[in-house]
């Protein structure tokens, strides 16, 4: 049975349903992700450039702030293209935030693109290609365009759920002004968008016709007895005029990669074999060059430089050092930002060193801010902001314990147990996490040292530890792992005898050529996890390993104890 | 005097259409007892036109536009006159269409009358009223329900510059359509003619004639 309501209705979980009523599919209002960085809100400095010490989620690195601003300023001013800064410091010290919070400082005009090292290495593209339009994604044009719009006032909004199983929905929009009435058949998309935005009856909109952007003018003058329940934010709007369908012009920013992607599409059937992305032609990007610049001399368009932002940029390998280096120097390049997390190590593709792994000249021509690793009140502070942006109660002792946790671990894997002690708080109903719910998820959740602790003990336990006799299967996990060994081996662990560093050092030789000891942390994660994960399967006593950290004998565990006696003191 | 003068720009503007459509690439092909025209005019924008050949006067059944957007890149073929009759893309591409239940406005043309159908339109002949706004140069659809409004101009007037007169139009109604009716002025016609003969110059290819190189 189609149900006919003008919008699918926000569910009423309380709401008691007869029994024998067939139940009904309700529609879930998403809740939103909440993204790592999703409370910056900007760089939090005053007008004269000065970090203020917490503001707009900002917390700490006052220095690094300050000089983000200034590159801020200088990007804002237009003055400034073809420059790069490069941002270093530990993992965990704030590099992409303070990106995230330029490029919301930023605001919407400027185009703000940010990719991540690895993302360019790509079967179905070139490594220079992936970094080109990464660069001409991040490089707009102000243009004056004449799109077609339909604006008008929602008469009825009506949608059809296909009665069984999940085929696609349909429906019908009824839109009017003062001088007509028209009907649109809905397709899922356009349903979808409909819904995301909360259109009502008697809402005035525009819909964009060539990319179906629905923006909401407000609500209609006839519908103003509502009022009441409305809100006082509500905007009342006449009933348009005329024609649904206008054709306006509007001032909007495209950037140079839009502007190829349209010029390349391949006309009529050949459209089928040949994707969206995919590699562009240079020339048809020369003509677009020249082209934009004739707008440009005309007065018809405006060149709004913007801001590539490379994370993991040890990632790159040299040849892409080497493209960056050409393409800094033209006369179209974005203020490009990068950052790493990397000390000396060696640039990826070759067997040299470099500090950041970066090759010297690159870093010549880069402005390098660093970041330093944050205080305690800092990490406090940070971890107050996160636990209210994931709308988190926590109690001040709590937060203290978390800080304690964040100092001798990690600000990350504090971070992470906000979430999980959350849930850990409202299985047992409370409303407010306590420290016996961050003392729960704590002895839950190993962090990475106590994880590799707990390795080095059981290490023989696991599958393929005999690295000795499995040589194959180490072999393709390369140095993370190998890394980890020596590590263990200078702990003089068990397995110290099976690998000796001279073959290791073997290994390395042998293994040298190929770039993926890069992507060496994920397999080791990869291995670890699996055997963790096994665990049960094999023949040793977990009970062993529960009664250690329950008894506190890992030192976190013994001051979190520690923690407890003297709150108890106190009482 | 002003009005002589009026008749010597009218002239100048349908030779300056005239002059385009002879600058124009154009490929001529005979299908289905139709002749296919498609021009290419000197800033890229394409034309299409198809004509009866039956009827011998060669009477235009269709002409649709492909006009470059402002970032470059193909729009979709905007009818001028005829319908699209290809059969509608599926909705989940588009996300929003027009439903079918609604009024289609199409222009047909008569040998005399410039004319348009607009279908779908249940409401008796009391309720439509029809306008010339000769200042915008546009024709102006009412309805007294407020069910359907539509503004339009006739590009074929618009290229010659005629002004348009109140007196010329005329309405009808039957069988769920509105019939507006614009009687095509002498310039309209002159034109008309003029590009017949133009366009006899051009050979039209037969149906299956490809042109085929084998090397």
């Amino acid at each position: 049975m189609a149900r006919r309501s003008p919008l699918p209705s926000i569910p009423c979980f309380k709401m008691a349903a007869p029994p024998v009523q067939v139940q009904e599919v309700r529609e879930v209002t998403r809740i939103e992700r909440i993204g790592a960085h999703s409370h910056i809100r900007g760089l939090g400095l005053d007008d004269a450039l000065e970090a203020r010490n917490v503001s707009q989620g900002m917390v700490g690195q006052t220095s690094a702030r300050r000089a983000a601003g200034i590159v801020l300023e200088m990007i804002k001013e237009g003055k400034i293209a073809g420059r790069a800064v490069l941002l270093a410091g530990q993992p965990g010290t704030g590099k992409t935030a303070i990106a995230m919070g330029m490029a919301q400082a930023l605001g919407q005009g400027t185009p703000f693109t940010a990719i991540a090292g690895s993302e360019i290495f790509s079967l179905e593209m070139s490594k220079t290609e992936a970094l080109t339009q990464a660069f001409r994604k991040s490089i707009g044009v102000r243009i004056k365009e004449e799109t077609e719009i339909i604006e008008g006032e929602v008469v009825e909004i009506q949608i059809d759920k296909p009665a069984v199983g999940t085929g696609a929905k349909v429906g019908k929009l009824t839109l009017k002004t003062t001088e007509m009435e028209t009907v649109y058949d809905l397709g899922q998309k356009m349903i979808e968008s409909l819904t995301k935005e909360k259109v009502h009856a008697g809402d005035i909109i525009t819909i964009d016709k060539a990319t179906g952007k629905i923006t909401k003018l407000g609500r209609s003058f006839t519908r103003a007895r509502d009022y009441d329940a409305m809100g006082s934010t509500t905007k009342f709007v006449q009933c348009p005029e005329g024609e649904l369908q206008k054709r306006k012009e509007v001032v909007h920013t495209v950037s140079l990669h839009e502007i190829d992607v349209i010029n390349s599409r391949t006309q009529g059937f050949l459209a089928l074999f040949s994707g969206d992305t995919g590699e562009i032609k240079s020339e048809v990007r020369e003509q677009i060059n020249s082209k934009v610049a004739e707008w440009r001399e005309e007065g018809k368009a405006e060149i709004v430089p913007g801001v590539l932002f490379i994370d993991e940029v040890h990632m790159l390998d040299i040849e892409c050092f080497s493209f960056l280096n050409r393409a800094l120097e033209t006369d179209m390049a974005p203020v490009l930002i990068m950052a790493t997390n990397r000390g000396i190590t060696r640039i990826r593709g070759t067997n040299y060193q470099s500090p950041h792994g970066v090759p010297i000249d690159l870093l010549d021509r880069l402005l390098i801010v660093s970041t330093s690793p944050y205080e305690e009140r800092e990490i406090k502070q940070i971890l107050k902001i996160r636990a209210e942006e994931e709308d988190v109660e926590i109690s001040d002792d709590a937060v203290t314990v978390l800080t304690r946790i964040g100092m001798e671990t990690s600000l990350r894997y504090a971070i992470q147990l906000i979430t999980t002690a959350h849930l850990v708080c409202r299985r047992r109903k409370g409303t407010e996490v306590s420290v016996e719910d961050i003392k729960r998820v704590y002895s839950l959740f190993l962090d990475e040292s106590r994880s590799t602790q707990f390795l080095k003990e059981y290490q023989q336990e696991f599958m393929f530890h005999e690295v000795g006799k499995c040589e194959s299967a180490i072999c393709c996990y390369s140095t993370a792992n190998l890394g980890y060994l020596e590590k263990v081996n200078r702990d003089k662990t068990p397995v110290a005898d099976i690998l000796s560093l001279d073959s290791i050092d073997h290994r390395n030789k042998v293994h040298d050529d190929d770039d993926d000891d890069d992507l060496q942390g994920y397999f080791g994660l990869t291995i670890y996890s699996e055997a963790i994960r096994r665990r049960p399967a094999q023949p040793y006593d977990p009970g062993v390993a529960r009664s250690k950290t329950e008894q506190g004998s890992h030192p976190l565990v013994q001051t979190l104890d520690r923690d407890e006696t003297i709150k108890s003191h106190q009482n | 005097m002003n009005r002589v003068l009026l008749l010597t720009f009218v002239y100048k503007m349908s030779t300056a259409w005239l002059e385009n459509l002879k600058s124009a690439q154009k490929t001529c092909l005979v299908q289905d007892d139709r002749k296919k025209i498609h021009f290419t005019f000197q800033d890229g924008t394409e034309m299409a036109e198809e004509y009866d050949i039956n009827t011998g006067d060669l009477l235009g059944e269709l002409r649709k536009w492909h006009k470059k957007g402002t970032l470059g890149g193909a729009t979709k073929w905007e009818y001028e006159v005829g319908e699209d009759l290809m059969l509608a893309k599926p909705l989940l591409t588009e996300g929003l269409m027009e439903s079918s239940s609604n009024p289609i406005f199409v222009r047909k043309d008569t040998k005399q009358t410039f004319q348009w159908r607009i279908r779908n339109l249940p409401y008796p002949i009391e309720t439509y009223q029809v306008t010339v706004d000769a200042e915008n140069r546009t024709i102006t659809i009412r309805t007294s329900n407020k069910k359907y409004y539509k503004r339009f101009s006739i590009p074929d007037m618009d290229r010659i510059q005629a002004a348009l007169k109140q007196d010329d139009l005329s309405i009808a109604y039957a069988n769920n359509t509105l019939i507006v009716t614009y009687k095509k002025p002498k310039e309209v016609l002159d034109l008309e003619k003029a590009v017949q003969e133009e366009l006899k110059k051009t050979k039209a290819m037969k149906d299956g004639d490809v042109e085929c190189n084998p090397s």
